[in-house]
């Protein structure tokens, strides 16, 4: 059942959910929390918005949660269509770029959708960008967020980051940031996975979180 | 006209366009000045601290304007939202603090002045003061206080608080680093005022990197049993 509400709720604040990528030494993380919640209804609590596209590439799709399903499978095919053709894997700037230009395409019908991209190229560097739902990008060194708990997770990251953190600790930062913010966000929240991305391998771990 | 039914209706004038819907214009009286203000309970003293940008829409208004009122020499109120109603409101209270005093031949204590500034905003329920207090101080039996109050004066004695444009992005550090909240393992333990005074700046730093109303300089309060001493502290100017 559709609840009707007096006054309008922006429509990325639907379904709640916060996205953060951060990169390191050799390394990139991506962290979202796992609720699925519908206006103040918790469905879910098992539903990541971060989507693997390749070995060492990674998606972030916070906003509305249909379209974060939608569009992570019309990413994935359009990855995999790019390596049959090619034979080589799409470079995380070069997905960035393509995601940019998919959702301008839609530019007066958007996919509410803001995007974050984590990766390791080719020789291994650390990739991380963001975007709002309309396509603009931003290329950042230290790290990109979107999602309800925006404002919470500045502050969190502009205090926690530092240049060059090891996997470990970067681990720690991301998981931190991600936790303590979305902590006083009431629409995001009851639990949170984590992707580590290193030359050699990906680590994924799932934090125990307030379930609230 | 009778005679304009005879012709085809694409021959027909378009039909007036309705009158134009209602257009509300409304002026309000209040107006949001920006700033972030900040507020920490030691074990025996109290940190309050708030940046001095005072902005308007995406323009400045000064770069040095204190949101501090030191109202007795055990408590501080930091104040963000109007500007109009902040001045007011501590010059209010700087009134009745006067008036306490020579009646009751002592100064208020830290926990009535909480209570008398709830009771001064829920005065003004039916039209509020668009203020975000925060006050600190040392009680009356010499350990550190942190008051937070909303627009109408509900309020709560808190072990830190933050308040303003920099609200969101400051209160979950302080979850992190004084309550260690979602860290295991780690004892919430007593913090030294030089730990505070740290904790203080870098907080504001970030907050002033992100939030647009938020830099400029910080006034630092720091209260203690024996006095209030103060401190400035520049933030970036962009």
């Amino acid at each position: 059942k559709i609840q009707i509400f007096c006054h309008q709720m922006s429509i990325l604040q639907h379904n709640g959910s916060s996205v953060i990528a951060m990169a390191g030494k050799n390394c990139v993380a991506i962290a979202s929390d796992t609720r699925f919640g519908i206006d103040a209804q918790t469905i879910a609590f098992d539903f990541s918005k971060v989507w693997q596209i390749s070995d060492k590439l990674f998606v972030g799709l916070p906003g509305l949660l249909t379209d974060s399903q939608t569009f992570s499978e019309k990413l994935k095919f359009r990855v995999n269509m790019y390596r049959l053709r090619e034979e080589r894997e799409m470079s995380p700037r070069v997905f960035s770029n393509m995601v940019a230009s998919l959702l301008y395409e839609k530019r007066f019908g958007p996919y509410f959708v803001e995007p974050l991209i984590a990766g390791l190229d080719d020789k291994n560097e650390p990739f991380i960008s963001g975007m709002d739902l309309i396509g603009a990008p931003v290329l950042a060194k230290d790290f990109v967020l979107a999602g309800t708990a925006d404002e919470a997770m500045f502050g969190m990251a502009e205090s926690l980051w530092r240049p060059d953190l090891s996997p470990e600790d970067l681990f720690e930062v991301i998981s931190q940031t991600l936790m303590s913010a979305f902590d006083r966000d009431a629409i995001s929240g009851w639990g949170a996975v984590v992707h580590v991305i290193t030359p050699d391998q990906v680590i994924t771990r799932t934090l125990k979180t307030r379930q609230d | 006209m009778e005679a304009l039914q005879f012709f085809p209706s694409s021959f027909q004038p378009a039909r007036q366009a309705p009158l134009e819907t209602p257009k509300q214009y409304s002026w309000s009286p209040y107006e949001n000045n920006g700033g972030t203000t900040i507020a920490i309970a030691g074990k025996d003293f109290a940190v309050v601290a708030a940046d001095t940008r005072l902005s308007y829409g995406y323009s400045i208004h000064t770069r040095n304007a204190s949101k501090l009122c030191q109202l007795t020499n055990k408590a501080v109120l930091a104040t963000s939202g109007m500007q109009a109603d902040q001045a007011t409101l501590h010059k209010t209270l700087q009134m009745r603090m006067i008036t306490y005093k020579q009646t009751h031949r002592k100064e208020m204590s830290a926990t009535a002045l909480a209570q008398m500034l709830a009771n001064t905003l829920y005065y003004k329920r039916f039209f509020p003061y668009y203020t975000f207090n925060v006050l600190g101080g040392v009680d009356s039996e010499g350990k550190g206080c942190v008051f937070s109050y909303d627009a109408v004066g509900s309020y709560e004695r808190t072990p830190y608080s933050a308040s303003g444009t920099g609200q969101t992005l400051l209160m979950p550090l302080l979850d992190n680093q004084i309550a260690k909240k979602n860290q295991e393992g780690k004892e919430v333990t007593d913090l030294t005022v030089e730990e505070v005074v740290r904790l203080v700046k870098d907080t504001l730093t970030s907050a002033g990197e992100r939030d647009i109303y938020t830099g400029d300089f910080v006034d630092i309060a720091i209260i203690t049993n024996e006095g209030i001493t103060y401190e400035k502290f520049e933030l970036k100017l962009d």
